[in-house]
């Protein structure tokens, strides 16, 4: 069915003013960042004179540098240890028999209704605690930042939905040639799931790369923020340099949205997978 | 019988090993501090004197402290105001791209571009569009109204943090809605036409309908989520002015700050159970279904 002329209008004005609306802040902040302070609201579009110095401060002057270097191995560990122990407790969950296996899936299930709020301050508490015993962990370092997200139940949630498409069969018959369980992960499972993996390390990076509430609490120091946490601290002052603190918001986000501009497809499928066939 | 059930304990060894590493990190990481906090709730405790047990004194004190509630009454706000216009945009737009529309891909990018990145970054940039002298009153000179003072002033500083929320988080709604949609079977359009239905009957009697399961999941995602709001809140007024955009969070990070460990516990519990409650009536609702 075709609209009608003046619908096919309408329609498009709504959508390319919307659309505007949505890039122009990513533009604006584009192009602050490369401004001169004084003309940083002086309404130019297009930065004139156009400078580097917003960037080279944030590199040189603040520890930018770092953060970035701290959001990236904390974000990588993370990824890791997700894809790799919540793929081997959904496989558990999904495809092994062992006593307690259906109560311990549902309180692990339970957990998704605690927001981690209700954590935060023991939490907090037991990596002040444990930094006292073993100073390379707890606040403060990255075994801080990392360990609490390491295993994340919605991404064995998630592995086990996926999991479970994979026919007994194939299993059985691994069994019956004598691999070890072990084996059968390594050379059956895992190769299975890599698209389910992908879509969790996505899910996992994309998280951990913009987290802030436990990487502002568990750190202290300039040497262990992540790029959130730095921004943040830089954008609340009384008075922010706007051109500088645009420049950190490009080197936090520029990541993201190349990855997400590449892998858009993968990005999209793996949400709606997780919403709307999901649901059903 | 306990014979078997040692043996089937044995044979499930390989079961166990996988799920160890989950089970350690969740316990230590969450069950633990989530009891913990539980007795903190209950105590008065600075982090430093051992807590001394005082029973609901905490729940009570925050429950009856106008201030408490007045947060309690701003996040509430922060929810309602996100949840009623955000899910709207999601679908009006998801509608639209759903229509047979030339770089409909394009489009979908470009609402979905803001949830990929941070709250944090997306909070800094708006606080600079709301600047005096940013691009909001800029554009609002273009057609010859007056500027604001958007986050310095109390009646208009926690609507703007929303419309933040909501420019950061409707493309996540715009795509869940279009998945939805194009899942609905062509056929039934074309059933409801046979049968005499306009855009608006088809719309009511068709795609609503569809879209069922998919409003709940975007609702109550959305409340659970927006209930936790500190983020933007942080970044863009820090609470102020006064404290017309404190929210629940935001309190309790601050009360933690301020080392009121058995108070910020029990608003942690607070929270708790408003977003279980509303938890259990999402599972009740997709129960209903399956």
């Amino acid at each position: 069915m075709r609209a009608s002329v003046p619908r096919r209008v309408g329609l498009y004005a709504v959508l390319i003013v919307a659309a505007l609306v949505m890039i122009v802040p990513f533009y604006w902040t584009l192009s602050t960042s490369f401004k001169l302070p004084g003309d940083v609201f002086s309404g130019k579009l297009i930065p004139d004179p156009f400078t580097l110095e917003n960037y080279q401060d944030v590199f040189r002057r603040l520890p930018f540098a770092t953060y970035f270097l701290n959001s990236v191995i904390v974000s990588g560990s993370i990824v890791g240890l997700n894809v790799v122990f919540g793929t081997a407790a959904a496989y558990a969950f999904a495809k092994l028999r062992f006593p307690g296996r259906d109560l311990l899936f549902f309180v692990f299930l339970l957990t998704l209704m605690v927001p981690f709020q209700v954590n935060l301050i023991p939490l907090y508490r037991i990596m002040v605690e444990l930094h006292k015993a073993i100073p390379a962990i707890g606040v403060d370092t990255y075994f801080g930042l990392i360990a609490p997200g390491a295993v994340q139940v919605f991404g064995i949630f998630l592995m086990r939905q996926f999991l479970r498409s994979i026919p007994d069969e194939i299993l059985e018959s691994a069994r019956m040639d004598g691999a070890s369980e072990w084996r059968i992960l390594r050379s059956i499972v895992f190769p299975l799931a890599a698209p389910g993996m992908a879509t969790l390390a996505i899910f996992t990076f994309i998280g951990a790369w913009n987290d802030f509430l436990w990487p502002l609490i568990v750190t202290n120091s300039d040497e262990m923020r992540t790029l959130p946490v730095g921004l943040a601290l830089l954008a609340r002052r009384n008075t922010v340099v706007w051109g500088q603190t645009m420049a950190g918001t490009v080197v936090a986000v520029a990541p993201m949205v190349v990855i997400f501009l590449v892998l858009q497809r993968r990005f999209i499928e793996g949400l709606t997978a997780g919403s709307v066939k999901g649901g059903g | 019988m306990e014979g078997t059930l040692a043996r089937r304990i044995r044979a499930g060894l390989p079961g166990y090993l996988l799920v160890a590493p989950a089970v350690a990190v969740t316990v230590v990481f969450f069950v633990v501090p989530m009891v913990v906090s539980g007795y903190w709730s209950l105590t008065q405790y600075n982090g430093i004197k051992p807590p001394t047990f005082v029973g609901l004194d905490n729940y009570i004190a925050l429950l009856t402290d106008p201030r408490f509630l007045r947060i309690v009454q701003n996040t509430v706000f922060f929810v309602v105001m996100g949840m009623a216009i955000g899910p709207l945009l999601g679908l009006g737009s998801a509608v639209l791209l759903n229509e047979s529309v030339r770089l409909r891909a394009l489009f979908r990018t470009a609402f979905f571009l803001p949830t990929m990145v941070s709250l944090v970054a997306v909070a800094t940039v708006w606080k600079m569009l709301y600047q005096d002298q940013g691009l909001i009153n800029d554009l609002l000179g273009v057609f010859g109204l007056p500027g604001h003072a958007w986050l310095n002033d109390p009646t208009t500083a926690l609507p703007a943090v929303v419309v933040t929320s909501i420019w950061q988080g409707f493309g996540f709604e715009t795509v869940v809605f279009l998945a939805a949609l194009q899942a609905i079977p062509r056929e039934t359009y074309d059933a409801a036409k046979v049968d005499g239905a306009g855009a608006w009957a088809q719309f009511r009697h068709v795609t609503l309908p569809g879209l069922r399961a998919t409003i709940l999941f975007i609702y109550i995602i959305g409340i659970i989520g927006s209930f936790q709001a500190f983020d933007q809140i942080f970044v863009m007024t820090q609470g102020r002015p006064g404290i017309s955009t404190r929210t629940v969070v935001y309190e309790l990070v601050d009360e933690f700050q301020r080392l009121d460990l058995g108070s910020a516990s029990a608003i942690a519990y607070l929270l708790l159970i408003v977003l279980a409650v509303l938890s259990f009536l999402q599972l009740r609702f997709f129960g209903e279904r399956d």
